[in-house]
C-alpha cells in the first residue's frame, strides 16, 4: 500500500527530508528576525511553522503535526498578521536615524557601540554551541533507534483523559481566562472610564 | 513598510550590500558543507571528523568568516546570518545519530530566536520570536518523546500544554501590544518604559 509516511520515515530519506526542511526553515526563521517588511516577516513565520510540522511528521507525530498547523501556521499567524496591520510602525526611519547618530561620534565611541549591539549574538552563539558540545559528548547508547509507528493518537486519547485529565482541564480554564483577558485588554475604554452622570455632567 | 518620503528611501537606499562578496560567502559555506560531507561518505569518515572535532572548528571558521565578511567587506547581514546558520547546521550534524540531528536544529531554532527576542525592536516581532522559541522546545519534546520513551509518547503530552499555552500567551500578548499602542502610539521597544524601575 502507497503510504507517504511510510516512504518519508524510511531511514534513508528521513535525514534527507530532515535537511530539505530545515534548508527550508531556517533561513526563512532568519528572514523573520531581519526582515525589513514586518508584514512580510509575518508572512515568513508561517514557512517556519509549516517546517516545523514537518518535522513533526518525520518524528511520527502526526496528530501534533496537524494541530501544529492548525494553531501555530493558521490562527496565532493570522493573530500576529492582523496585530501587526493594526500597530502600523515607520520603525525604519528611526532605526536609520539611530544609526546616522553612531556615525557622528567619535571613533573609540562606535567601536563600543558595535561591540554593544554584537553581545547578543555573541550569547545566542554560546548558547547554540554550548547545547550542540553537550549533545555531541553525551552518550545516547540505551536508545530505540528505529521506534516502530505505534498508534499516537489513540495513546495521547487514552492519557489525556485518563491520567493527565487535571492538566488537561487546567488548560481549559487558562484558554478561558486568556480569552477573556485578551478581550478585557484589548477593548476600547473609554466607555468604561467614564460614569454615565459625569458624562452628563460634563454636557 | 511604505515609504512617506523620497528621503527616506534614499536613506535606505544609501549603502547598499556588497552582493558580490554575500554570494562568495555563501559559496564557502555552500563548499565547506560539500567537504564535511565529502568525509563523512568515506568509509569510517565520521570517526575521522569526530576524533579531530573537525565540525566544530568548522563551525568556528565559518562565524569567524561570516563575521568578516559582514562587517570589513559590507555583505547583506540576513544572507549571511542566513546561510552562517545553516552551513553551521549542516557542519555540525553531518554523519552523527539522527536524534543528534533534531536536536541541534531545535537549538539552532532556539538560538535565532532568542538573538531576535533580543534586538528586534517591533513588540510584535519580539512575539513572533517568542513563539520561535516555544517551537524549539516542542521539537525537542516530540524527539525525546520518539527517541527515548516510544511506547507511552509523554513528550507530546507535554507538547500539546505548551502548545495551549502558547496560543493563550500570543493573545494576551497582542492584547497588550495592542493597548500600549493605543495609549502611546508606538510599537518600538526602546521607548516603552512605562515598567523600568
Amino acid at each position: 500500500m502507497f503510504n507517504v509516511l511510510d516512504i518519508v520515515s524510511a531511514p534513508q530519506t528521513e535525514m534527507m527530508m530532515l535537511y530539505i526542511i530545515a534548508i527550508i526553515a531556517v533561513p526563512f526563521a532568519v528572514g523573520v528576525i531581519f526582515d525589513k517588511n514586518v508584514i512580510r516577516s509575518g508572512f515568513l513565520l508561517i514557512g517556519v511553522f509549516g517546517g516545523i510540522s514537518a518535522i513533526f511528521l518525520l518524528l511520527k507525530a502526526p496528530f501534533l503535526a496537524l494541530a501544529q498547523l492548525m494553531i501555530y501556521a493558521v490562527g496565532i499567524t493570522l493573530v500576529v498578521v492582523i496585530a501587526l496591520m493594526l500597530t502600523s510602525t515607520q520603525l525604519n526611519s528611526e532605526i536609520a536615524s539611530e544609526e546616522q547618530d553612531i556615525e557622528n561620534e567619535p571613533a573609540i565611541m562606535q567601536l563600543m557601540d558595535k561591540t554593544k549591539r554584537a553581545f547578543p549574538f555573541l550569547v545566542a552563539w554560546l548558547s547554540f554551541l554550548t547545547i550542540y558540545l553537550s549533545l555531541r559528548t553525551e552518550g545516547w547508547m540505551p536508545l530505540n533507534k528505529a521506534a516502530e509507528g505505534v498508534d499516537n493518537l489513540e495513546t495521547i486519547g487514552t492519557a489525556l483523559t485518563t491520567s493527565y485529565s487535571l492538566p488537561f482541564e487546567f488548560a481549559s480554564v487558562l484558554l478561558l481566562a486568556a480569552l477573556i483577558g485578551a478581550i478585557m485588554l484589548a477593548k476600547a475604554q473609554t466607555s468604561v472610564d467614564l460614569d454615565p452622570s459625569e458624562v452628563q455632567n460634563q454636557e | 513598510m511604505e515609504h512617506n518620503s523620497p528621503a527616506e528611501l534614499e536613506k535606505e537606499t544609501g549603502t547598499p550590500p556588497n552582493m558580490i562578496m554575500t554570494y562568495a560567502y555563501c559559496g564557502i559555506v555552500f563548499l565547506a558543507c560539500c567537504f564535511i560531507f565529502g568525509i563523512s561518505t568515506n568509509a569510517g569518515g565520521e570517526k575521522i571528523i569526530q576524533d579531530n572535532n573537525m565540525d566544530v572548528i568548522f563551525f568556528f571558521i565559518l562565524t569567524i568568516l561570516g563575521i568578516t565578511f559582514r562587517y570589513m567587506l559590507n555583505c547583506s547581514p540576513s544572507c549571511c546570518f542566513a546561510a552562517g546558520a545553516l552551513g553551521s547546521f549542516v557542519v555540525l550534524t553531518v554523519g552523527q545519530d539522527p536524534i543528534i540531528k533534531y536536536l541541534t536544529l531545535a537549538a539552532l531554532l532556539f538560538a535565532i530566536g532568542m538573538y531576535g527576542m533580543v534586538v528586534s525592536r517591533n513588540a510584535v516581532r519580539v512575539l513572533m520570536s517568542i513563539e520561535l522559541m516555544l517551537n524549539a522546545v516542542n521539537i525537542n519534546l516530540i524527539t525525546f518523546s520518539r527517541f527515548v520513551d516510544p511506547a507511552d509518547v509523554k513528550g507530546q503530552l507535554f507538547a500539546i500544554f505548551i502548545l495551549t499555552v502558547a496560543a493563550a500567551e500570543a493573545a494576551v500578548g497582542l492584547a497588550i501590544v495592542l493597548s500600549l499602542y493605543r495609549n502611546m502610539s508606538t510599537v518600538d521597544m526602546q521607548r516603552f518604559n512605562l515598567l523600568k524601575w
